[in-house]
């Protein structure tokens, strides 16, 4: 399933101001797509007219080909899932009751709750673990708990494509975490996730698309790693940002931090990004059962590589790699991030000083 | 999974069903047995028996006082009471505002603005619900015309509600102030207050059909009720016609609270506390509120009705006696149950 917008157009009645102009992406199963921009930009308003809440000025959305005005409301939603901003949320049911809401669309106007309308509730709920809390009322539990009950209500539709309004805005680090590996994991399963976001980093880490949008009405799609890059949050966000490797025991994560604000809208960047490097990407792995994996990866990059080495070592039942190669910097990257989401491996990569003009 | 987790949301418990469906009519045989002609429980016994062609020695008295003038006030009493907690409970949900009451669009003015007018042109009885009840509805339609148009939301409607409310408060008092002191001025007042003291085979004919037509939609209705509090976006995004839904809902609390001032005047209180009260029980369901809200009301308002003909021998507006006993009641159970939410 595929959810493609064409062309996207948006402006209030009686304003002349653009909100959105020409906005145009697409997305589909198993796809994270991250919706970044900052306060402002119109990341909500593009959610709703993405799902028809909002009619485009000139435009449309389309599901496998198909413009979402021909499609009934009921069809619709059978595929498409919201999940609002918890914020907004203020109604005294009890958890169960509010999850079970989600099964609107499956029932009639004028029955009740089916057996099968209870066990998938109580599924989806216990998947999320939010069955200790089922009868707790909505109006007393935490932001957090809210936020996965919300998303627990769009899940029990089994949509193909969950979108999702600032899911981790206002949550601590632990419920960001939970409710990013949620996202993370129902991709896996296949779902297309769309979420609103204003930290880069979030983006940077979880999705695999990004489009990037300013208040301007400006908007950048495409691959998260050629989309978020320290000139595009120059340009977007209007901070100074340097993206930079945090590194644990195993892996290396990526990150954004922002160390200034930009003064001039001509303010030039403190230092041009480099467009080739030379890099060595070390890579141990547990076991043989992902190698085959890893050197499918490492074929899609034969071209840039200059030189590998690999050995076991059966003592400790693993495999070493070292592979060298120059090439562009996103690319070398967007290697490493591949690398990355195999489970039991770990992956460094060290770039050379010497930086080169693409080759 | 255990299986008690798959018990619908909101199902009552045996007891808990019991006790509703009883208490309206405990309410109603102690309203045949109480007043200032007291008649003993084994009369009305014997009365109702004799009714499924039994055969017990009761007098012709008996007889008139249960069955042509307490028997028809207390249908009423129970369909005006369980009327009016629906026709509240629905607008609170609707507006998610628990201040919201049956007359939050202004149909209870507009009714009071029909009543008096045909009061001021010396109309019958009959005349004077049926030119209540036209005002009532006119009232829901010039709300509704006013407050959704283009951008509309839960916000301008009910701000037009108040406009529209106001406005009709404003034309019943130039209807008393050209109403002739001694003689209209007391019977528009009187009617104002609310009474049940009008009930006959009649004016029951003629207002129960749309209450009950009113309860028994939103009744069906009741598990989609649950969606009515959600914000627009949201409950687009269930798949539900958010508007129809609406529509449906202001149309039938609109009608069950036109009907019921027509026969009763308007009656506070009773469409603000029973839904709160059935609220802080039962919670927000709508599967299980709306039942409980229709007995809870229907029994109140019995007893209301039954404590305002037989207080003094001059018989109370039922209105004030509604506030009297809910108002503690309610602060008493507010107290304990640490508030409400909708």
């Amino acid at each position: 399933m595929m959810i493609k917008i064409d062309k996207g157009c948006f402006s209030y009645k009686n304003s002349s101001r653009q909100i959105l102009q020409d906005v145009s992406f697409s997305a589909s199963s198993g796809d994270v797509l991250a919706i970044l921009g900052p306060n402002g930009a119109g990341k909500t308003t593009l959610l709703r007219c993405t799902m028809g809440l909002l009619k485009w000025t000139s435009g449309k959305s389309l599901l496998d080909e198909t413009d979402f005005r021909s499609i009934s409301a009921k069809e619709l939603w059978k595929d498409l899932s919201y999940v609002p901003q918890a914020k907004q949320v203020s109604s005294a049911y009890t958890v169960r009751e509010m999850v079970l809401l989600g099964r609107s669309s499956e029932i009639g106007l004028f029955s009740l709750p089916s057996k099968e309308d209870l066990l998938k509730t109580d599924a989806v709920m216990e998947k999320l673990d939010l069955l200790k809390i089922s009868s707790a009322k909505c109006s007393e539990i935490s932001g957090g708990e809210l936020q996965m009950v919300l998303i627990a209500r769009a899940l029990v539709s089994d949509p193909k494509i969950l979108i999702l309004d600032e899911p981790e805005s206002n949550l601590d680090f632990k419920n960001q975490l939970l409710v990013l590996d949620t996202i993370t994991e129902l991709a896996s399963e296949g779902v297309c996730c769309i979420f609103n976001t204003h930290y880069p980093s979030h983006a940077l880490r979880r999705a695999n698309k990004t489009l990037m949008l300013s208040p301007g009405g400006r908007h950048i799609f495409g691959n998260t790693r050629e989309v978020i890059t320290e000139e595009n949050i120059r340009d977007i966000f209007g901070v100074h940002a340097v993206i930079g490797d945090i590194e644990s025991e195993e892996k290396i994560f990526q990150d954004v931090v922002a160390v200034g604000l930009k003064k001039k809208a001509s303010d030039p960047a403190p230092n041009k990004l480099p467009q080739s490097a030379v890099a060595t990407v070390s890579v141990i792995l547990s076991g043989t059962s992902m190698a085959s994996e890893v050197n499918r990866i490492f074929h899609e990059y034969s071209k840039y590589i200059i030189g590998r080495m690999g050995m076991p070592y059966k003592e400790a039942d693993v495999h070493i790699i070292n592979l060298i190669l120059h090439a562009p910097v996103t690319e070398i990257r967007t290697l490493t991030d591949k690398l990355n989401l195999l489970p039991g491996i770990s992956v460094k990569t060290t770039y050379g000083k010497e930086m080169y003009q693409d080759r | 999974m255990k299986k008690n987790t798959l018990v619908q949301p909101g199902r009552f418990r045996l007891w808990e069903l019991l006790l509703l469906i009883l208490f309206p009519v405990i309410c109603s045989f102690i309203a045949l047995a109480a007043g200032r002609f007291s008649v003993p429980p084994a009369d009305i016994i014997h009365s109702v028996l004799n009714k499924f062609s039994f055969d017990f020695q009761v007098s012709q008295q008996t007889e008139l006082v249960l069955w042509t003038m307490r028997f028809p006030r207390i249908l009423m009493a129970l369909v005006v009471g369980a009327g009016l907690s629906v026709a509240g409970c629905i607008f609170q949900s609707l507006f998610s505002n628990p201040l919201a009451t049956p007359d939050t669009l202004g149909v209870a003015s507009g009714s009071s603005f029909g009543a008096a007018l045909a009061l001021l042109f010396g109309a019958n009885l009959i005349l004077v619900q049926a030119s209540a009840l036209a005002f009532g509805l006119c009232a829901m339609a010039l709300t509704w015309l006013s407050g959704s148009g283009k951008n509309s939301s839960k916000v301008s409607i009910v701000l037009a509600g108040i406009v529209i409310g106001s406005l009709f408060s404003a034309l019943v008092s130039f209807v008393k102030f050209a109403a002739d002191t001694e003689s209209q001025l007391p019977s528009i007042t009187y009617w104002l207050m609310g009474s049940l003291s009008s009930a006959g085979y009649n004016t029951l004919a003629m207002g129960c059909p749309l209450i009950i037509i009113g309860i028994a939609v939103l009744f069906l209705l009741r598990w989609r009720l649950n969606s009515l509090p959600l914000s627009d976006d949201e409950a687009a995004s269930l798949g539900i016609n958010v508007k129809a839904l609406r529509i449906i809902c202001i149309l039938c609390a609109s009608s069950i609270t036109a009907a019921s001032v027509s026969m009763c005047g308007p009656v506070g209180w009773i469409g603000l506390l029973i839904p709160h009260i059935c609220r802080m029980k039962f919670g927000s369901n709508h599967v299980s509120l709306l039942p409980a809200s229709i007995f809870t009301g229907a029994g109140f308002m019995v007893l209301v009705d039954t404590a305002a003909r037989s207080i003094s021998a001059a018989e109370l507006p039922v209105s004030i006696l509604t506030a009297m006993l809910g108002a503690p009641f309610f602060i008493i159970l507010m107290r304990k149950s640490g508030g409400w939410t909708i």
